[in-house]
């Protein structure tokens, strides 16, 4: 009755079945143990934000709008307290382990009473999902180690990204971009290490982070080929913080400028440059991109989960007035209108919540954390002692050979069409959740009207942190320039992207 | 707005912009701190003495005799720089034409007359808030007009700076207006409420104990009121949303041809272009709409009203859009407190909710047509 032969072409044509099937896929393959982790991470969210985010989210608004140079640190110690900054480390680098795709519903639970907060956490692991990008295991090890030494010293150590410019933003995002771009960040080769000089601006978490995954350039006029990612530390000589930029919104987390003044970073502390890429089969420019690309694919499923989070916290705010306020004489959540447009808002939530989902399905079969989701790896690292992982296994990643190991997997045997297909998805969700929420945060204005306008009633502040999210980690745009590149423009031949 | 062939208008256009590039523009941002910075009184006194406020006052009131075109003009071209100002013009003039329409010459006479502070001279209201659900103050007759009003007023704009505010207060049916004294006793003054945008237009909550309230007009009549002055303050937030559009959009272009990415300025780039002219097209809209509802309102045809109500919809709409955009296009730079684009998102959302709750506003709008009123 049913033919089977073909199927396989059939299957292969658009939309392709093994991208509307991420979440299909990999049920059967995912451990179950990751359930019940991310049961876990909701509550501690739930908690967090009941105890800390709510009570102080206006507080902390406030005090930056008041003091533009304020900086965090209760928030960073408590969250740091509660072991949010090596919750999703692995145990092998001596985190808690917890799965990666759990950290996007912290983000939106956090998001979900202030977007500033969410970030002090999750851009940490911007910072750290880059040098796991570059899979140097070694230097996976100390940084992250430092991590977890932090949260038992009760001295947080953060790690942050630098790569936007000042010359340069989306640019820096885009292979195709970057060979054309204005790059002013100069690691110039030297004996034992690089010598970099410029400035990185818009850096999240920039001002509390120790360390800092520096993105720079051998050669400016040839950027895409010369990318060298590097560790630097604060106290690092040639290193300096510039201002904290004043934003709109998020005021919470700091944007900073980083300076680097004939800063000398040691060969150890050069995660990935060309030198280390010659062995494998992909050329630099290629690996870079691959890079980039486990990075973004991550990222921007947190980044879709601000979105969630932020398009929640407007819905809530905007009930919550509804249910309350008398509007033409009767309350206004019993008008027709307002009823609809709380449905539609919690239409945007639950569509936006389901694209960082399905995103983060593609992720655990093709991306980033594809190993740890390997069932008999999951298990074994769930429920051994980490005093056994620290004694037998910790030594291994200082070898070479794990570097190259883990390498060869994601560089080489990555296919094209996987990291096209996380890529997509990351960016499908990064701009329909944070349009989500940015279009939220004008809803529940409208419902609230005058009241909405006032800070003290939240909603103003979503809006102006929601705004942010259609702009970082690739704007908005790109993003559905990237979508059409990975998902669309690969079965039309004559399509040239960033060719305008 | 286009000022036609008229060069009366166009020469006030210009002076009103050479103003607020003179006294609001290298101070913008420094401004918008309040209440972490000063407000700019050293603004509001320029602002006074060049006859901003009372601006649609007779002579004898310390005004300017403006018409609704000379208002629209002026909130425009000062909305286009730094819509703060305008949105004080805005508060000051809404709730001296409502005391002035309910034939309250005398009481706008004695109360303007013994100011001295150049923020004394204004007049507060919540203008944020659709007066009718001011459910908040109680009213109990004392002698003649006095009454003694109880309660609190939210979100009372200029509430901190000027000497009077107008209070509506619910009365039997309908609301009634009342004036009150803003240093008399029972009255407390809140902090400035921190807000959205213009926050140099501050607002205030202010309690009520038994303080002393002189009724404007008659009992009951706040609504009849309020319509009497309500095609010319929606005009008025109209063009306020239309000068807030114009700064974001010259701003934008002007930034997508400096600005490079993958080698070659913005606005070569057709997603970039495509924006600036969906940017172009709500602009040019609401700026023919402008135009049009001032000549219906200087030539008082019948219905020019029903225009103002959706003049003020579509263009507190497009501008949040518009400045939504406005901000994209500078990326990072947009969301940052150095340049106007952000300043401009954040005041556009604030205008848009002048007058009250847009949805609301929506529902009269077509409560009206259906009552008979022509909409074309």
């Amino acid at each position: 009755m049913f033919a089977h032969d073909g199927n396989s072409e059939v299957l292969e044509r658009e939309p392709r079945f093994d991208d509307i099937t991420c979440s299909l896929r990999s049920v059967s393959k995912l451990p179950r143990g990751v359930f019940s982790e991310t049961r876990q991470v909701i509550a501690e969210a739930r908690r967090f934000n009941e105890e800390v985010v709510r009570p102080r989210a206006l507080e902390l608004d406030r005090k930056k709008h008041e003091d533009p140079d304020y900086l965090p640190w209760d928030l960073v110690e408590e969250a740091n307290r509660r072991g949010f900054y090596s919750m999703f480390i692995p145990k092998l680098f001596g985190g808690h382990g917890m799965n990666m795709p759990a950290l996007s519903y912290m983000l939106e639970e956090i998001g979900s009473g202030c977007t500033a907060i969410s970030n002090l956490v999750g851009v940490h692991y911007l910072g750290i999902a880059t040098l796991c990008g570059s899979w140097n295991t070694r230097l996976m090890n100390k940084i992250m180690r430092d991590v977890a030494a932090g949260e038992k010293s009760g001295k947080p150590c953060l790690v942050s990204l630098a790569i936007t410019e000042p010359g340069a933003g989306t640019d820096t995002e885009e292979l195709e971009l970057i060979s054309r771009a204005k790059v002013t960040c100069h690691a110039e080769r030297v004996p034992g290490g690089y010598r970099v000089n410029g400035r990185k601006i818009f850096i999240s978490n920039g001002h509390l982070s120790t360390w800092h995954i520096t993105i720079g350039y051998s050669d400016l006029d040839n950027p895409a080929d010369t990318m060298v990612m590097m560790a630097i530390r604060t106290d690092m000589d040639g290193f300096s913080f510039g201002r904290q930029e004043h934003k709109m919104g998020q005021k919470g987390c700091p944007a900073s400028e980083l300076i680097f003044e004939d800063c000398f970073v040691p060969d150890e502390l050069v995660c990935f440059d060309a030198q280390q890429a010659a062995r494998y089969a992909r050329p630099m420019a290629k690996i870079t991109m691959q890079v980039l690309d486990y990075v973004l694919s991550a990222s921007r499923a947190g980044v879709g989960a601000f979105g969630t989070g932020v398009a929640r916290g407007a819905y809530e705010e905007a009930l919550r007035f509804a249910r309350e306020t008398e509007v033409e004489g009767k309350l206004l959540i019993n008008h027709e209108w307002a009823q609809c447009a709380l449905a539609e808002m919690y239409k945007n939530v639950a569509l936006a919540r389901l694209s960082y989902i399905e995103t983060n399905y593609a992720n655990g079969m093709y991306g980033l954390f594809k190993v740890l989701h390997y069932k008999p790896i999951f298990y074994f690292m769930k429920y051994a002692p980490q005093s056994l992982v620290d004694a037998f296994l910790e030594p291994l990643v200082d070898l070479d050979f794990v570097t190259w190991l883990f390498r060869k997997i994601y560089f080489d045997w990555q296919k094209e069409a996987e990291y096209e297909r996380t890529s997509g998805w990351a960016s499908l969700s990064k701009f329909s959740a944070t349009d989500a929420g940015e279009r939220n945060s004008e809803l529940a204005l409208e419902l609230m009207g005058g009241a909405g306008v006032r800070t003290d009633q939240v909603a103003e502040k979503h809006l102006r942190d929601s705004k942010l999210l259609q702009i970082y980690e690739g704007t908005n745009q790109l993003n559905r320039l990237n979508l059409f590149k990975c998902m669309i423009g690969r079965s039309a031949p004559e399509a040239k992207v960033f060719e305008d | 707005m286009k000022c036609g062939m008229d060069p009366e208008l166009a020469m006030f256009e210009q002076t009103v912009l050479d103003f607020a590039s003179k006294e609001l523009l290298d101070s913008r941002q420094e401004n918008d701190r309040f209440p972490f910075g000063p407000l700019f009184s050293d603004v509001l006194a320029k602002a006074r003495a060049v006859g901003f406020f009372s601006a649609t006052m007779p002579e004898e009131l310390d005004g300017s005799e403006m018409g609704t075109t000379e208002l629209c003009l002026l909130l425009e071209s000062l909305s286009r720089v730094d819509a703060s100002l305008a949105g004080v013009v805005f508060t000051d003039t809404l709730a001296k034409e409502i005391v002035y329409r309910a034939r309250g010459f005398l009481r706008l006479k004695e109360l303007t007359g013994k100011v001295s502070e150049p923020g004394g001279s204004l007049f507060a209201f919540p203008s944020q808030s659709d007066p009718a659900d001011c459910t908040g103050i109680t009213a109990e007759p004392e002698a003649e007009e006095s009454y003694a009003l109880s309660g609190k007023a939210d979100y009372v704009v200029l509430g901190g700076i000027a000497d009077s505010a107008v209070l509506p207060v619910r009365t039997g049916d309908g609301f009634s207006l009342f004036t009150v004294d803003l240093a008399g006793e029972g009255i407390g003054i809140s902090e400035p409420v921190l807000s959205l945008g213009l926050h140099a237009c501050p607002a205030v909550d202010i309690t009520l104990d038994g303080a002393s309230g002189l009724l404007v007009g008659d009992e009951g009549q706040g609504a009849e009121y309020l319509r009497r002055v309500e095609g010319r303050m929606n005009a008025a937030c109209a063009a306020m949303s239309l000068g807030v559009m114009k700064g974001a959009f010259e701003e934008a272009v002007a930034y997508a041809k400096e600005r490079q990415q993958g080698g070659r300025e913005i606005v070569n780039w057709s997603e970039v272009r495509r924006m600036l002219a969906r940017m172009a097209v709500k602009l040019k809209a609401a700026d023919m709409i402008v135009a049009e509802l001032c000549r219906s309102a200087e030539d008082n045809e019948p219905g020019w009203e029903m225009g103002s109500r959706v003049a003020a919809l579509f263009a507190g709409e497009a501008s949040v859009e518009l400045t939504r955009d406005g901000i994209q296009v500078l990326g990072g730079n947009g969301y940052m407190e150095d340049y106007g684009q952000e300043k401009r998102f954040r005041d556009a959302g604030q205008i848009r909710s002048l007058m009250g709750l847009a949805p609301i506003r929506e529902l009269k709008l077509m409560e009206s047509y259906l009552a008979g009123e022509p909409l074309y």
